[in-house]
């Protein structure tokens, strides 16, 4: 590590971000180009944007906290991000500078009233993970059981409403064009905040682990309430491997297409089953093992699905008929109308072509084709992309599709990884 | 370091009765000294208002201080006491980086500090007066000073073998002033929750420090 914190770049890199703050002003400028940029002939920049982008990545990297969450979402609405850097932008693993072992302590202390050593049987002061708000540390408990405690970064809650006012700011543009809806910005910042408070991840924690039973394929750690609190958690350790290290054992085609059917089967019975979903499934928080279990770590973005959202996802999920027919066109605008929304042409038409060129695809309606989708071709994971960028293009785009694009993006991804090859289909009719 | 006064009490060594009743009357005298400078301002603070809320007559406080800034300064030298105390007698810092010595030091002075709050920023002001005691120009002040940074030298020093000392290494203990004056500006004005922000600002800002440290010494 130290090697690493001394080369030249790295310290110049602390000190613009020790510059920049917490509240991230490289992001600033990385989106001000953004909204600019869309204006003036954007296409021209694409290689100026490129670099851009990776520096920001490398950035944004760096920087711990909101900033990198804001990017992460955002990166899909800004639009001028060529595919790949997008998409790896979305899977960006949180790999922020860690607190030091005494401000871990301090943390601690302020929020359970004693220091790690004296609550834990074991405490191990490096982190071995790090999350987007905090740092997570391996630890036993007296009753000897093996926990993953989070720690919660200073000052977080405070640097989340800090980036927000200054990205307001920022993005006066888009929001007056009607690109960026100020409900999004707030959806937002609601997200951003809840996740702040430890006491409702935990509550999610519990939510899922009682819901997602029926699946015996996926892990879900247990809240150990007494060791937590709004700044820390305390979960019981989740076995399973990242994915990069998952990967490496070379893994056979047979276990990873159970995998690849394991997370489609977790995500859609998420979505059409439940009515709520981890809406943060970005590899990083989700934990592979050899029996093609998934352990599940990182539940601070969850998001209940509304029920007329519910009904409309039932409704357009492999929809048989043709899907520019005007009974396709009324379904979408029936949702809109129900969040007081018209449904612009423009939306309609991204809407249409997202349905067609990437969801008939990957989920074809026919029954009798029973598809076994590969997602070892990357063209699926560049259709998404652009159709999902085409339709946050537009204007008045709806929350919810954020939240569901940042989900996807995640899923797609970690299945492209795999290489998997998984009866999509299948899956989704077996909970329509 | 032994001095005449009975102030670095805080060494334990088998005292009397009458001299421990001595230390119980000279905390007492601080603690209502900085209570109410707290509350009611230094300047305003009479040592009168003192006695009277230690419950002992003025003439007692003479006893034991010779004015106000006496006591003030009593209270900083016991705050340093406690910092570095603090840094000392913690095993699991015994071999850990500078840094984390550097955090716990100036950490415990701010928490210290912190019931004292409003007092603090006062004194950062009145100790710019050259004639005052509290100033940095008085020589008990300095004196403590000197004792402050001597440690943390000391700190600098154990954690670096001598000969990657460099000219820069003169430098570090008034570098490390101004920091952690920096460090005292940035907490007073911080209005987030439980000053939060500070420690996000000292864990960070001694990133950076100590790495400019070691990277010159090479």
């Amino acid at each position: 590590m130290a090697a690493k914190n001394n080369t030249p770049t790295r310290r110049a890199l602390r000190m613009a971000s020790i510059g920049a703050g917490a509240a991230g002003s490289y992001l600033s400028y990385f989106l001000q180009r953004a909204f600019i940029g869309k204006a003036e002939g954007k296409r021209k920049l694409k290689t100026t944007h490129t670099r851009v982008a990776r520096r920001m990545r490398d950035e944004m990297q760096s920087l711990r906290g909101p900033a990198m969450k804001l990017g992460q979402t955002l990166s899909l609405q800004a639009g001028i991000l060529p595919d790949e850097t997008l998409a790896e932008l979305a899977s960006l693993q949180m790999e922020a500078p860690g607190m030091h072992p005494s401000l871990v302590r301090v943390q601690v202390k302020r929020s359970l009233g004693h220091e790690p050593e004296e609550i834990f049987e074991k405490f191990n002061p490096e982190p071995f993970a790090a999350a987007s708000l905090g740092q997570v540390h391996e630890a036993t408990t007296r009753e000897h059981k093996r926990v993953a405690v989070k720690i919660q970064y200073p000052g977080i809650r405070e640097t989340v409403e800090n980036d927000f006012k200054w990205f307001r700011t920022v993005s006066k543009p888009a929001q007056a064009s009607g690109h960026l809806p100020k409900e999004v910005i707030d959806e937002m910042e609601r997200q951003m905040l809840a996740e702040t408070d430890y006491r409702l991840e935990a509550d999610n924690i519990d939510f899922f682990s009682e819901k997602l039973s029926p699946l015996p394929f996926v892990e879900v750690p247990r809240v150990f309430r007494e060791y937590s609190s709004d700044k820390v958690l305390t979960m019981s350790h989740v076995r399973g491997r990242h994915l990069e290290q998952f990967l490496v054992k070379k893994p056979s085609q047979k276990l990873r297409d159970q995998l690849g059917t394991n997370l489609v089967e977790l995500f859609y019975f998420q979505l059409l089953k439940l009515g709520a979903f981890h809406a943060d499934p970005h590899w990083g928080n989700y934990l592979f093992n050899d029996n093609a279990s998934i352990g599940l770590v990182d539940f601070g973005c969850a998001k209940k699905i509304a029920p007329a959202e519910f009904k409309y996802l039932h409704s357009v999920y492999l929809y048989p008929g043709d899907r520019h027919s005007p009974e396709f066109r009324r379904l979408l605008e029936t949702h809109y109308r129900a969040q007081g929304k018209k449904l612009s042409t423009p939306a309609y038409r991204a809407l249409v072509s997202f349905s067609e060129k990437f969801y008939r695809n990957v989920y074809p309606p026919e029954r009798e084709r029973h598809e076994v989708f590969d997602f070892a071709d990357k063209k699926f994971l560049t259709d998404y992309i652009r159709e999902a960028t085409k339709l946050f293009r537009t204007k008045h785009v709806m929350a919810e599709f954020l939240f569901m694009a940042r989900a996807e993006m995640g899923l797609y991804h970690t299945l492209h990884a795999l290489k998997a090859r998984v009866p999509t289909s299948d899956i989704v009719r077996k909970y329509l | 370091m032994v001095t005449k006064s009975t102030k670095k009490s805080t060494k334990k060594r088998p005292a009397g009765k009458r001299a421990q009743n001595k230390e119980a009357i000279r905390k007492r005298i601080v603690k209502s000294a900085l209570n109410l400078f707290q509350t009611k301002g230094f300047q305003t603070t009479t040592t009168k208002a003192i006695a009277r809320k230690a419950g002992i007559a003025e003439g007692t406080v003479f006893n034991y201080f010779r004015t106000k800034e006496d006591i003030a300064l009593s209270f900083f030298e016991e705050e340093v006491d406690h910092a570095i105390a603090a840094v000392r007698d913690n095993p699991r810092l015994r071999k850990a980086p500078l840094e984390e010595k550097l955090f716990t030091l100036v950490h415990s002075q701010l928490e210290y500090l912190a019931p004292y709050e409003r007092f603090i920023g006062a004194a950062l002001i009145h100790a710019l007066n050259p004639a005052s005691h509290l100033g940095a120009f008085s020589h008990r002040a300095q004196q403590l000073r000197h004792r402050y940074l001597a440690f943390v030298t000391e700190l600098v020093e154990e954690s670096s073998p001598k000969q990657q000392q460099n000219a820069l290494s003169w430098l570090v203990p008034e570098a490390f002033w101004i920091y952690y004056l920096g460090v005292l500006l940035f907490w007073l004005y911080d209005s987030s929750e439980g000053k939060e922000h500070t420690l996000a600002f000292l864990d960070r800002s001694l990133h950076v420090g100590v790495s400019f440290l070691t990277n010159g010494r090479r």
